[in-house]
């Protein structure tokens, strides 16, 4: 009996359903991630503990997420993405379920932070790799199309999360987020293996192979960690401290929600418009990358500087502007930073190539907000915390510049980091963005 | 703030005069003695209050009305003003014996130096024509006794002197401790009292009768309570604690309620393990209720005592089992399961679908090699080049 051929990506078919089934993957991970928040204060109330103690249940979920990333794309790599994905949904939802019978804050570190961490580091980086395999030339678009799962999700969640609370207390929520997040579950259960021409013929020898280590001997990889790390720094402020920013400035309650709201909608909607963008191939997706990673950062800049609405009730135009420009830039860096991994590292590395930019970026996760808080509380407002997260930004963008393509002068025959089986995928026009494993909100690393 | 503070101003600068004004009036008054403190029937009882209550702090509150000509005003406030230092009791003596005008002012000086260790609270209210019925009104918290300044002012369109000026409390008339007062065209009316038990908390309104009556309200109470507005939910065997707190008071003690209805039954009273009341500041207290059972659900109260009455605010609590949420919890995680089963299933039957198609190609390739094998032994000429190309 003849074995079937690997052929290239299906681009479409079941690839829909895949790209489908990451952005529930999104929405179920990062989604519910963001909504937790609206739990902290009925945790606070119950265990007598102030909102930064509290606040430290979703800093640690998202940190062991993101570092623990490799991992999951260690354990997909060696046994596929399905099963990994699959346990990772059983083990978040236990996370939670294990949560809900908290006696005490510690309780829930383990239960939310680490149980439900680890199981979203399992279940983020294989979901993502395996949409990127299925599609080469509507890669960025597919691979944004699930990266708005976790803003979509956040919109359906808050609301649905502020009514089982009131309805069922936080314990209860807790476990009936434990149910909702089991849907993973069958998503993983979607991801249908797919061989392709790319994939290395042997399964890797050892762990540490399998975390893809050697991936850093690639110049340009090893390039793309660096901006990325860079960029993390700065990435992930806005998430925390825009709003309290907006609120510094002047503008009243509902002045700051449509801020956030404005940098939310411009995020979604850049991921998609980006994608389809990217997809035509017009320009090379590292030099993309660099673009958008500096807008990014000149976003935040802008955010810092602006000057103080007098009046409360004002729309806050400034503001809202460059969030709005925040929004767009940053949006369009997500699905960006995953589509130039296949580029840089072949489509059968990409998984790993996903966990371990997901890991880099979340270092900057850590440092990143800490360091905000504490410019805040130096120098009296957010000016000089979000000046240095655009300048992070900026210098992130500026080491994307070595990557192959992104400066105009490269010469197209140079791709280093590509090997040849991944051909296939390297279409001379089309820039096929290699999935970054990296967050959904994955700065922009394009590099020449 | 003890003086008026809408008067200080004009006040200032006419002191000498006033003062000299005082001399020449000392001297009448001393004639007509106490003719003039006749319309105060209750002055020795008001001097009697003034001296027990001493130790409580003096609030001032100002209505500013505009009040009736009584050009002595002025006078008054300073002597309010100095009255308010205890250390001058001997000029307060002194000023006393002097019969102004104003007739309340022996009255208003006895109760400044009498209760001028307490906190004086100020308040006013500015009432005008342009606005005939709008109620004007002005919420003052009370936690302590202290003595009271309650000033209206007003402007009225008409003559200053026409304009009757009375105070209530409640819808009780109050006949002494006022004094009315006018600069410019503005007529002042100050309400002095000494709040020291719960009776004395309400409403006291100023009125001026011109042709509508305008009236200022102030509402004397004691801090309010925050419980919660939302119910707290809580399953069974589980421990919750109820808070309440309020703004910057000190309550002299907390005791909760649990209410049934209209009836409210005191908690911890036989002090057990279920309840612990408790609270780190004073202005807040804790219940703790553990091993929460159904019958724990309802509305729980907490009183705050004050020595100028009570204020209470309430909690509502929900207990539900276990197995609300589980419920839920089982459904979903069923159809979880039957989705995954749906998708793994789905796969299989396409997959099925594939395999057939896929064996009958092989029978064809087969059957294709013995067909050509067939050729080639038939025909050995071109065997090489047909096994080359089957081979291919």
């Amino acid at each position: 009996m003849t074995t079937p051929k690997p052929t290239g990506p299906p681009d479409g078919g079941w690839g829909w359903v895949v790209a489908a089934a990451g952005f529930a993957v999104n929405g179920l991970s990062y989604g519910v991630l963001r909504s937790l928040g609206l739990a902290f204060p009925d945790f606070a109330e119950y265990f007598d503990r102030n909102a930064q103690e509290t606040a430290w249940v979703s800093a640690l979920a998202l940190a062991v997420q993101q570092a623990a990333s490799p991992v999951g794309s260690a354990l997909s790599t060696r046994w596929g993405a399905r099963p990994v994905v699959m346990v990772g949904g059983i083990l978040t939802s236990l996370g939670f379920v294990f949560s809900a019978f908290a006696h005490s804050l510690l309780h829930l570190y383990l239960g939310l932070g680490v149980l439900a961490g680890s199981g979203w580091a399992l279940v983020f980086a294989p979901a993502l790799g395996t949409v990127s395999r299925y599609f080469s030339r509507r890669r960025v678009l597919a691979v944004g199309l699930a990266l708005t799962g976790n803003g979509a999700s956040s919109l359906l969640l808050a609301p649905a999360l502020q009514l089982l609370l009131d309805n069922f207390g936080w314990r209860g929520s807790l476990l009936l987020l434990g149910a909702v997040t089991l849907h993973l579950t069958p998503c993983g259960a979607l991801l249908r293996p797919l061989a392709l021409p790319g994939d290395p013929l042997a399964l890797p020898r050892s762990p540490l192979a399998a975390l893809g280590l050697g991936l850093f001997r690639h110049r340009a990889f090893l390039v793309l960690t660096l901006g990325t790390a860079l960029v993390g720094v700065g990435y992930f402020i806005p998430y925390v401290h825009l709003a309290p920013h907006a609120l510094d400035r002047g503008l009243g309650g509902y002045g700051a929600v449509l801020v956030v709201a404005a940098a939310a909608v411009g995020d979604i909607g850049a991921r998609l418009l980006c994608g389809w963008l990217a997809d035509q191939g017009w320009v090379p997706l590292p030099r993309l990358l660099t673009v958008f990673g500096a807008l990014t950062g000149l976003g935040l800049l802008a955010v810092g500087l602006v000057p103080v609405v007098g009046n409360e009730d004002s729309w806050g135009g400034p503001l809202l502007a460059a969030a709005g420009v925040y929004g767009l830039s940053a949006g369009s860096y997500a699905p960006l930073i995953f589509c130039v991994l296949p580029e840089l590292v072949g489509i059968g590395n990409v998984v790993q190539a996903t966990g371990l930019v997901m890991m880099l970026l979340s270092l900057g996760g850590l440092l990143g907000p800490p360091l905000s808080g504490f410019l805040r509380d130096e120098t009296g407002d957010f000016t000089a915390s979000f000046l240095t997260c655009g300048s992070f930004v900026l210098s992130g963008s500026f080491v994307y510049l070595g990557l192959p393509k992104a400066l105009p002068s490269c010469r197209p025959a140079s791709r280093p980091g590509t090997p040849p089986p991944e051909m296939g995928e390297l279409l001379p026009v089309p820039q096929i963005a290699l999935l970054s494993p990296g967050d959904p909100h994955s700065t922009l690393d394009t590099t020449c | 703030m003890r003086a008026l503070q809408g008067l200080r101003g004009p006040r200032a600068p006419s002191l000498p005069l006033l003062l000299l004004c005082f001399l020449a009036a000392v001297r009448r008054s001393l004639e007509d003695g106490l003719s003039t403190a006749a319309p105060f029937t209750s002055l020795p009882v008001q001097e009697e209050m003034m001296t027990e209550y001493s130790n409580l702090s003096l609030e001032s509150h100002n209505l500013s009305v505009t009040a009736a000509p009584i050009t002595s005003l002025p006078v008054k406030e300073e002597m309010m003003t100095k009255a308010a230092p205890i250390t001058s009791l001997p000029v307060q003596e002194e000023m006393r014996t002097k019969a102004v005008p104003i007739i309340s002012l022996p009255v208003q000086e006895e109760m400044t130096t009498k209760y001028s260790n307490l906190s004086l609270e100020s308040h006013s209210i500015s009432m005008t024509v342009e606005r005939p019925n709008m109620p004007v009104e002005k919420n003052i918290t009370l936690e302590r006794p202290s003595n009271v300044e309650l000033t209206c002012q007003f402007t009225p369109s008409g003559n200053l002197n026409s304009v009757n000026v009375t105070w209530k409390k409640g819808d009780k008339l109050l006949e002494d401790n006022y004094l009315v007062n006018t600069t410019g065209s503005i007529l002042y009316t100050q309400y002095r009292v000494a709040i020291i038990n719960s009776k004395q908390m309400g409403s006291y309104s100023c009125f001026f009768g011109e042709k509508k009556q305008q009236r200022g309200t102030f509402n004397l109470k004691v801090p309010e309570i925050n419980g919660k507005n939302k119910p707290l939910i809580t399953y069974v065997g589980d421990t919750v604690v109820l808070i309440c707190k309020c703004q910057d008071c000190l309550p002299l003690n907390w005791t909760w309620y649990s209410g049934n209805g209209s009836v409210q039954v005191p908690i911890g009273i036989p002090v057990n393990d279920k309840y612990v009341i408790s609270g780190k500041h004073a202005n807040e207290t804790k219940l703790k209720i553990t091993q929460l059972s159904e019958d724990d659900q309802g509305t729980y109260w907490c009183h705050a005592i004050f020595e100028l009455g009570e204020s209470e605010g309430h909690v509502e609590l929900v207990v539900l089992s276990y197995l609300v949420p589980l419920k839920a919890f089982c459904a979903i995680a069923a159809e979880v399961v039957l989705l995954v089963a749906i998708i793994l299933l789905f796969e299989m039957y396409t997959q099925k679908k594939k395999k057939p198609s896929d064996d009958g190609k092989e029978i064809e390739q087969g059957e294709q090699l013995k067909l050509d094998d067939s050729n080639g032994i038939e025909n050995s000429g071109p065997r090489h080049r047909k096994n080359e190309s089957v081979g291919q």
